[in-house]
C-alpha cells in the first residue's frame, strides 16, 4: 500500500519536473530580440563609422543608475536565455546595450565598452581582418532584427566589433549631449594599426601634428572624421592597446564632478584638446572607462596652430 | 511490462531534453573567454588597462571645422604602412548638422 503511494508520488513528481523542463526549453532556446539600431529602418550605410557600443558589467543595476544619472539615458530590460540585457536609449533612440555577466575575481579581467563599427559584410570583414593580422574573438553571428556581428582583436590586441546593421546605419549628424561622439585607438603601433583599419574599412588616413616620438593619425570616411589613432603615452609604453569611446558633453569639468558623485572615478583629469574644448577619461562604478568630449554648438572654428 | 516501457520512455525523454538544453548553451565563439550566448559579445578586457599618461599636448579630439594641412607636410616622413590621404585633401571634422536638421546624403 505504502509502496503504491510512494510510486504514485514519484510518478507525479517526475511528471511535474518533466513538464517544467519541457516548458523551459522554448524559453531558454528562444533567440533574444534586440531592437534595430535605426528606427525606422534606413538605407544609409557608413562603413567605418562607430554605430553602437556595448558594455559588459557585473552589476547591471548599478550601471543603469550611473548612466541614467549622468546622461539621462533610459533603459528597456530584455531577458532571454538566462541573459540580462538592458537597451539604453537617448531621446527615444537606442544608443547602447548593457549586458550582465558575472566577473569572478579570479578571472583578472575588467569591464569595458566595446566599440561596434559599421561594415557591409561581416564575413568579408573577417577575411580581411584575418589576412591583416587580427584574431577572431567572437565568430560572425546573427542577432535577429539587429544584424550580423563579430568581435576581433587587431594586430596589437585592441578589441573591437563590426556590425552589419539590418536596419541601416545611424545618419551622419552631430551627436546630442549624452550620445557617443568620438572614438580613439591608443596603441603601441599606430602606423601598422592605421594600415589594418584602412584595409578593413577603407579609411582615408591623415597624419596630424604630434609631440616628439609620438604619432597621431585621423581616420575618415565619407568626408567625415571617424576616429583617431594615438601612440600610447610615452610614460606608458607597455600598456595594453585599447579603443576608447567618448560621450559628448557640454561641460567636461562639471561632468567629471558628477561622475564622482555617482560612484565613478576620474582616470584622466580634464584638459583642453585641439578643438578648444576639454576632454577627460572617466570610469563607471564597475571600472569601465569612457571619455567625455566637450563639444559646444556655439563654438567657432578653431584656428589650427 | 508497461511500467518498464514507461520508465524507459521517460528516461529517454529526460536525456533528450538535457541534450537539447545543452546544445542551446554552446557558444559559437568556443575556446575564447568572450561570448554572451545569443546576444551581444559579452567580454571583459584584460585586467589592468592603464588609461593614464595623457595630458597637455596629447590630442585625441577631431578638429572643429576641419583642418587645412600645411603643404610641407610634417611629422613622420619615413615610409608608412598605410596609404596617406592625398596632400590636397583637408582633414575633415565630425558631422556638424543637428539631428533635427536632417543628414547630408553622401
Amino acid at each position: 500500500m505504502q509502496s503504491d503511494r510512494a510510486r504514485h508520488f514519484l510518478r507525479q513528481g517526475l511528471f511535474a519536473i518533466l513538464l517544467g523542463v519541457v516548458c523551459a526549453v522554448p524559453v531558454m532556446a528562444a533567440p533574444i530580440q534586440l531592437p534595430p539600431i535605426v528606427e525606422p529602418a534606413s538605407q544609409e550605410h557608413h562603413v567605418g563609422k562607430l554605430i553602437f557600443v556595448e558594455l559588459v558589467t557585473p552589476d547591471l543595476a548599478a550601471a543603469k543608475r550611473f548612466y541614467a544619472g549622468l546622461f539621462g539615458w533610459t533603459f528597456r530590460d530584455i531577458q532571454a536565455g538566462g541573459t540580462e540585457y538592458a537597451e539604453a536609449f537617448l531621446g527615444g533612440r537606442p544608443i547602447a546595450g548593457l549586458i550582465h555577466k558575472n566577473l569572478p575575481a579570479s578571472e583578472r579581467r575588467q569591464p569595458a565598452w566595446l566599440s561596434f563599427f559599421a561594415v557591409g559584410d561581416v564575413d568579408a570583414a573577417k577575411r580581411v581582418a584575418l589576412q591583416n593580422g587580427a584574431k577572431v574573438l567572437f565568430e560572425p553571428h546573427n542577432i535577429p532584427d539587429r544584424g550580423r556581428e563579430a568581435v576581433f582583436a587587431d594586430p596589437q590586441g585592441a578589441v573591437f566589433a563590426v556590425l552589419a546593421s539590418s536596419s541601416g546605419d545611424p545618419p551622419d549628424v552631430l551627436a546630442a549631449p549624452g550620445d557617443w561622439i568620438w572614438a580613439s585607438l591608443i596603441t603601441s603601433d599606430p602606423d601598422t594599426d592605421a594600415a589594418f583599419y584602412q584595409s578593413l574599412f577603407g579609411y582615408e588616413v591623415f597624419e596630424l601634428p604630434a609631440s616628439e616620438g609620438a604619432q597621431h593619425l585621423l581616420l575618415a570616411s565619407h568626408d567625415y572624421a571617424r576616429a583617431s589613432i594615438n601612440s600610447l603615452p610615452a610614460n606608458r609604453p607597455n600598456a595594453h592597446p585599447y579603443w576608447l569611446n567618448y560621450v559628448r558633453v557640454e561641460d567636461t569639468v562639471n561632468m567629471t564632478a558628477k561622475v564622482v558623485a555617482l560612484g565613478g572615478r576620474v582616470l584622466v583629469e580634464p584638459w583642453t584638446d585641439r578643438h578648444g574644448g576639454k576632454v577627460a577619461v572617466v570610469a563607471d562604478p564597475s571600472g569601465a572607462a569612457f571619455g567625455l568630449l566637450e563639444w559646444r554648438d556655439s563654438e567657432g572654428k578653431e584656428v589650427p596652430k | 511490462m508497461n511500467i518498464v516501457l514507461s520508465r524507459r520512455f521517460v528516461l529517454a525523454f529526460v536525456v533528450w531534453t538535457v541534450m537539447v538544453l545543452l546544445s542551446g548553451c554552446i557558444l559559437p565563439g568556443g575556446g575564447y573567454e568572450y561570448g554572451g550566448g545569443d546576444i551581444g559579445a559579452a567580454y571583459y578586457e584584460p585586467y589592468g588597462l592603464d588609461y593614464g599618461g595623457w595630458g597637455p599636448g596629447y590630442h585625441v579630439a577631431p578638429y572643429r571645422g576641419g583642418y587645412h594641412r600645411p603643404t610641407s607636410g610634417g611629422g613622420h616622413a619615413s615610409a608608412r604602412a598605410y596609404r596617406p590621404a592625398p596632400a590636397s585633401h583637408s582633414v575633415p571634422s565630425i558631422p556638424s548638422q543637428s539631428r533635427s536638421g536632417g543628414s547630408r546624403s553622401r
